[in-house]
């Protein structure tokens, strides 16, 4: 004999029990679906809160910090608390140098310049980078090349064009090869690029920047050597934390600074924001799984509950089914299969809601909150399992009902 | 088809009662019998032993040449649903199926087919009479209506022996006389081996033969 799950009659029974208190299987059916929604949705919440955090930093490589020159804070060898003072090339060279660090990236910027390329014009912020930027910031090349060692080597008139700056210069597209006027210099276009992050190091959005060479800002502005800031990048093993010293001690070694004056230069460590963010997001993500599965357990309690009450109502008809032949293992599969239906049909139904909330928050945010396939599928087995669990010790007294007991509950 | 020798049986309560004292008994295939006895004799304690829906203590029942004693739950249970037919004082249809499916039920228990076993559950309705009713839940039918698909649906595996507890007991004299006339056709042309419990002189009349049963022992025959 088969035992019948898989027979239409099974389900349809499920389905008669299950309707005929509609309130009390409504209720609990809530229980799950709040409890599987709830967990989808923290799941779901916590990594997207994560993703909306780190987009503020994406682009910068993750092991390093951003550095520029600040007002004294303590008067210093004539030098006045609240002068100012300048890093330069020859700084950067030698901050290259320090045991651990991998890339020094020297940024200078000039705020809203006008620019033309044929009849088109439109103002630009300006920035000048050398060979290092690539390095610490990961900008999104939309086509032709980034600046590279040798435009910064000679000084080679070429831009690389925010993608915004390009849309208005160029809107019939094709701005690479072709040149642009800035303050009377024709520079030729090798790029065009943008940025993910929100952050920025200064100035604009790479989206809103013209990019050219440092050393080309440089004679063409008449900047001399002054940088105005830097991103310095650490090799593995090191940390900019650890060499925040060995460059505070080179820089003091080149500029009249007091040796207790931390506040000279502004030291914006990069790693420590994203181990904050990945500690923070540890702790919620554990956080939201508990107080989620917390939830489906208490859903699946109520599961458990109403099957019990439901094999005590139904005491007689089990009764009934034994006289006329049902096995022991038909009786368990039937109960088993009630639990089941409930759980799997409520707890879809909370992931379903989960994942339009979630969908909505993707939209809203224009970051991804939506859980992935595979965290459904584990959400599901949980709270399958579970319900699995909770109908096995009804299912087990319903197991134990005599057929006797049909005649005699009369 | 039925023999017992020796049974005795006792509920073991606050008080220990000694319901079936030494009770032999042989039942034919074919015979239509009636037990017959006051309200507490033990008449429903005998039919379910015979029914394999309880146990006995001492003594022997042989059912169709199987020895009935310590089976298994599930052993019982295909006994119960291949060899046995039940018709009960109250019915016991379950309330939210339709006369139909109520039926087929025990055909589920042996894995047959759904298209097959409403077939079949049809073919025995129509010969009750109830074709028209099938598809009525046992709420909308009247007590005649009722006992008649429990008929049906202690038919339908085709057993060996139908064993009713009171069938006639809920239900008025006209409509017992009308469910009594089944049960001798069904002895009459299918030669169907019937047990028929109850308290009812003018029930046990229609039986070819009376089995009395008095505190537990069955009584000499007149
Ligand atoms: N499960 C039980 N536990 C204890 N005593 C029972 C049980 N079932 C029946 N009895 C008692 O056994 C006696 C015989 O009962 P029963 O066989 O139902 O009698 P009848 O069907 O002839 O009226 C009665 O006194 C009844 O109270
Ligand atoms: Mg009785």
């Amino acid at each position: 004999m088969k035992t019948g799950f898989l027979d239409l009659e099974n389900w349809r029974e499920i389905g008669a029990t299950l309707m005929r208190n509609k309130t009390r299987t409504l209720l609990t059916a809530f229980g799950i679906f709040w409890g599987t929604a709830m967990l989808a949705m923290l799941i779901g919440g916590a990594d997207g809160l994560e993703r909306m955090l780190r987009r503020n930093f994406e682009g910068f490589a993750s092991n390093s910090a951003v550095i520029f020159a600040n007002r004294r804070s303590i008067s210093y060898q004539g030098f006045n608390k609240g002068s100012g003072w300048s890093m330069t090339t020859a700084d950067i060279d030698a901050l290259r140098r320090i045991e651990g660090v991998d890339a020094v990236a020297a940024t200078d910027n000039i705020d809203q310049l006008p620019i033309a390329a044929g009849r088109y014009s439109t103002t630009t912020a300006v920035q000048g980078v050398d060979q290092d930027f690539m390095k610490a910031f990961l900008p999104t090349i939309r086509s032709g090349r980034f600046i590279n060692e040798s435009d910064q080597r000679h000084k080679a008139k070429v831009a690389v064009l925010g993608i915004n700056v390009a849309n208005k210069l160029f809107p019939a597209g094709n701005a690479i090869g072709e040149f642009v006027n800035l303050q009377g210099i024709y520079y030729k276009v090798v790029g065009i690029a943008s940025q993910e992050a929100e952050e920025r190091i200064n100035g604009e959005k790479i989206d809103d920047t013209v990019t050219i060479p440092l050393s080309t800002l440089a004679f063409a502005f008449n900047r001399g050597d002054d940088v105005g800031a830097a991103m310095l990048t650490a090799l593995p093993g090191w940390s900019p934390g650890k060499l925040k010293p060995r460059i505070m001690r080179v820089l003091r070694a080149r500029h009249p600074i007091h040796p207790d004056d931390t506040q000279a230069l502004f030291f914006f460590d990069v790693s420590e924001q994203f181990a904050m963010v990945d500690s923070l997001f540890m702790g919620i993500t554990l956080l939201a799984i508990f107080v989620g599965i917390g939830t489906l357990v208490a859903g699946i309690i109520g599961v458990g509950n109403i099957m019990w009450v439901i094999v005590k109502e139904r005491t007689s008809e089990i009764g009934i089914r034994r006289a006329i032949g049902a096995r022991p293992l038909d009786i368990v599969v039937q109960v088993m299969s009630e639990g089941i239906a409930l759980t799997s049909i409520a707890g879809t139904a909370g992931i379903v809601f989960a994942a339009a909330v979630l969908g909505v928050a993707d939209t809203l945010s224009g970051v991804r909150f939506q859980i992935s396939f595979g965290t459904a599928a584990a959400i599901f087995a949980v709270f399958l399992v579970l319900g699995i669990a909770a109908s096995i010790i009804p299912s087990l007294k319903a197991m134990k009902i005599k057929p006797i007991e049909a005649i005699n509950d009369k | 088809m039925i023999t017992l020798k020796g049974i005795n049986k006792t509920y073991f309560g606050a008080v220990p009662l000694h319901v079936l004292r030494d009770i032999n008994l042989h039942i034919d295939r074919g015979e239509l019998v009636s037990i017959m006895g006051a309200s507490g004799s033990g008449k429903s304690t005998l039919l379910n032993i015979l029914g394999i829906l309880d146990n006995y203590d001492t003594g022997e029942y042989l059912l169709d040449g199987v020895l009935i004693r310590n089976l298994s739950e599930n052993r019982a249970a295909e006994l119960r649903n291949r060899m046995i037919g039940f018709v009960f004082q109250s019915f016991n249809l379950i309330s939210y199926k339709d006369a139909l499916d109520n039926v087929a039920l025990p055909l589920f228990y042996q894995g047959v087919s759904r298209k097959k076993r409403r077939l079949m559950a049809m073919e025995q309705l129509d010969r009750l009479g109830l074709a028209d009713r099938a598809r009525h839940l046992p709420g909308e039918l009247s007590g005649g209506q009722k006992q008649r698909v429990a008929l049906a649906r202690a038919l339908i595996t085709n057993p060996s022996i139908i064993l009713a507890d009171e069938p006639t007991g809920a239900l008025d004299s006209k409509t017992s006389c009308e469910v009594m006339q089944i049960f001798r056709e069904l002895n009459a042309d299918r030669g169907m081996t019937i047990v028929i419990v109850t308290h009812d002189p003018g029930v046990g009349e229609q039986t070819n033969r009376v089995i009395r049963i008095v505190d537990g022992r069955i009584a000499p025959d007149q």
